[in-house]
């Protein structure tokens, strides 16, 4: 089991932080979901060691979180969103002091600290002060300093905060890569519902120091049979005012020909090629649209709002 | 990003957390001697120490040269006596007695403090400026192996400037005359100057590690609580100069009880050091001045606050935004 809680709340005066979250999540890659001041940093901090819940227990990788401080920030790799550098080092001395406070002696750490700099592509930069890298570069940085003992749990906080859209698909790609391939298990704090769309296999969706919902994204997403992806080739314009003279609406429109429409009650998907027939264009391709991840966000925080008391 | 190198797996033995106090001492006075201020302020401290290491040579031949125009001094009357009284006087407080380190542990220690106030912000308030001590509780050590961490660095920063070169003055002695190192009363039996040898060697030690451990955990709390250089000086200037001036004008001007005079910690700071040194009471000026148990009793007061502070001020809050 990767993570397993049991209840566990959180106050700070009167504030609640967290309220009865119960989880079992098994090791993969599991996104925490939710808007600013829902929780997830209380919780990343209770899943390290650092805050002790109010009430409730928990284990992480079969390590008690009220007693398990140091060995449990042992096995996890923790990348904050804050850049928390130490200003005038090198890149490498910052890593292998990482792996120092790590407990590994100093030579294996900076044996170490090289290795994981140059596969995260840093190897140019190793030498460089840490006032002097990008945004970019510090965020693969952290990265290296959370990998240098190679835990085999990562939380990552917002790792993608700041990085251009290439930095970011390389990061999103190689957060991918440790998940599937060395099996480490992930747990990436976002705001940004495109990156766990991309790394993670499970979500849990946090709001207001509640669990709203949890489990693999497949599953929460709903099935949608009113909602396809059409993809025309030809002049669309005829077309698509037929369509809506049906009643369907056009949801989105990609510009190159992809369209996502939602269909009324009773619409059979053969109605899409009678009148590409009669408009002489050619449909492509059709296939069911359902929900993706950030309608499910927002379908779930809303219906949380609307049951909530006034 | 391009294409990802191997990623190799590491297995291998950690250390206890206490393994990590070295590195993170290490790294602050890393960073602290790469500075060029850092290097411009040791100097400063070395030209302090110089004089008490070439002095005695100095003071030597000026005595000689007094000695050797005696008759043309005579013409000055007063003058030339009280000039050969003075040249005497300055060279035995440069033997290499207790007095000799009473003066420079006085005298150094102002450029210590001085030095701390402008260095504590690089070894330690840059940590909480820019979000590093997140980095550090992140890792598997707790609060007071960091804490532990940063005092052994101020630590080492005020044995350099003080047990170093006050080590390297009782060598100077102990190779001029071996009767120094070898006979602890190599003073007493003469004029009554404290003791000399092993024992006199112990108490330098004793008084630069009361310096270091006291004002360690002094400049980290701080440091950790104003983070920036001015408001630094600032604290410490009101712990070193106004406390000072209160307690005088208290116990010398208002003729308050003498324990006011605890409120300036260099006094209890120095008074405890010249205990070191084998003073009594009635030697030790400014006069009069608290017992030795309650200076020792006040700084260790003051540094458990510090250090309570210390705990407080190091909880993770600060991991997480």
């Amino acid at each position: 089991m990767f993570i397993e809680l049991t209840n566990i709340s959180r106050t700070f005066g009167q504030t609640q932080a967290l309220i009865d979250i119960n989880l079992k999540l098994e090791v993969g890659r599991i996104g925490l979901l939710g808007p600013n001041s829902a929780g997830k940093s209380t919780l990343m901090k209770i899943l390290l060691g650092l805050l002790p819940p109010s009430s409730g227990t928990g284990r992480v990788l079969d390590h008690d979180l009220a007693t398990a401080g140091v060995e449990l920030r042992r096995a996890i790799g923790y990348m904050s969103e804050a850049d928390a550098l130490v200003p005038g080092l090198q890149g490498a001395e910052y890593v292998a002091l990482a792996g120092e406070l790590y407990g590994m002696a100093r030579k294996q750490a900076l044996r170490r600290a090289h290795e994981v700099l140059t596969y995260l592509d840093l190897g140019d930069a190793r030498y460089r002060k840490l006032e002097e890298y990008s945004t970019g570069m510090k965020q693969r940085l952290k990265l290296a300093q959370a990998l240098v003992h190679d835990p085999p749990v990562l939380l990552l906080d917002e790792p993608t905060s700041g990085m251009d859209p290439a930095g970011r698909e390389g990061m999103l790609d190689l957060l991918v890569t440790l998940g599937k391939e060395h099996k480490k298990a992930i747990l990436l704090s976002t705001h940004l519902l495109g990156d766990i769309d991309k790394v993670c296999d499970a979500v849990i969706i946090l709001h207001h120091g509640r669990i709203l919902c949890q489990g693999p994204v497949q599953q929460l997403c709903q099935s949608r049979h009113d909602r396809y992806k059409l993809q025309i080739q030809g002049e669309p314009n005829a077309l698509l005012d037929d369509l809506r003279l049906e009643g369907v609406q056009v949801l989105h429109d990609n510009g190159r020909g992809e369209y996502r429409v939602q269909v009324p009650t009773g619409w059979t998907s053969q109605a899409f090629f009678k009148l590409a027939q009669v408009h002489e264009v050619v449909v492509r391709g059709l296939q069911a649209d359902n929900e993706d991840l950030e309608e499910l966000f927002h379908r779930v925080i809303s219906e949380n709002q609307s049951q909530a008391p006034s | 990003m391009p294409t990802l190198l191997h990623y190799r797996s590491w297995q291998g033995e950690f250390h206890s957390p206490w393994w990590s106090v070295w590195p993170i001492a290490r790294v602050a006075l890393g960073t602290l001697l790469r500075r060029k201020l850092f290097w411009t302020l040791y100097a400063f401290g070395l030209l302090l120490f110089f004089m008490f290491f070439f002095g005695t040579f100095l003071l030597a031949w000026a005595e000689s040269l007094v000695s050797g125009t005696q008759p043309q001094l005579a013409r000055f009357g007063d003058l030339g006596r009280v000039l050969t009284t003075n040249i005497r006087r300055a060279l035995v407080i440069l033997e290499g007695s207790r007095d000799t380190f009473q003066y420079f542990f006085a005298y150094q220690g102002g450029i210590v403090i001085v030095t701390l106030s402008l260095v504590g912000a690089i070894l330690v308030g840059n940590d909480f400026t820019h979000k590093s001590l997140g980095f550090y509780l992140a890792k598997p050590i707790n609060r007071w192996h960091y804490i532990l961490g940063k005092c052994l660095a101020v630590f080492i920063v005020v044995q350099m400037m003080t047990t170093l070169p006050a080590l390297v003055l009782y060598g100077q002695h102990a190779f001029d005359d071996w009767d120094y190192l070898l006979n602890v009363d190599h003073f007493t039996a003469n004029d009554g100057k404290g003791p000399a040898g092993i024992a006199l060697l112990l108490a330098v030690v004793g008084y630069g590690t009361l310096l270091s451990v006291v004002l360690s955990i002094l400049l980290v709390a701080a440091a950790s609580w104003m983070r920036r250089t001015m408001p630094l000086i600032m604290v410490w200037i009101s712990a070193f100069f106004y406390l000072r001036l209160l307690a005088n004008i208290l116990v010398d001007g208002l003729k308050y009880d003498v324990r006011w005079r605890l409120l300036d910690l260099w006094n209890s700071l120095t008074l405890l050091g010249q205990g070191c040194l084998g003073y009594a009471a009635e030697e030790i000026s400014p006069k009069p001045h608290p017992e030795f148990w309650e200076a020792g009793l006040m700084l260790i007061g003051v540094c458990t606050v510090c250090l309570i502070y210390l705990n407080h001020r190091t909880r993770g809050v600060e991991i997480v935004r």
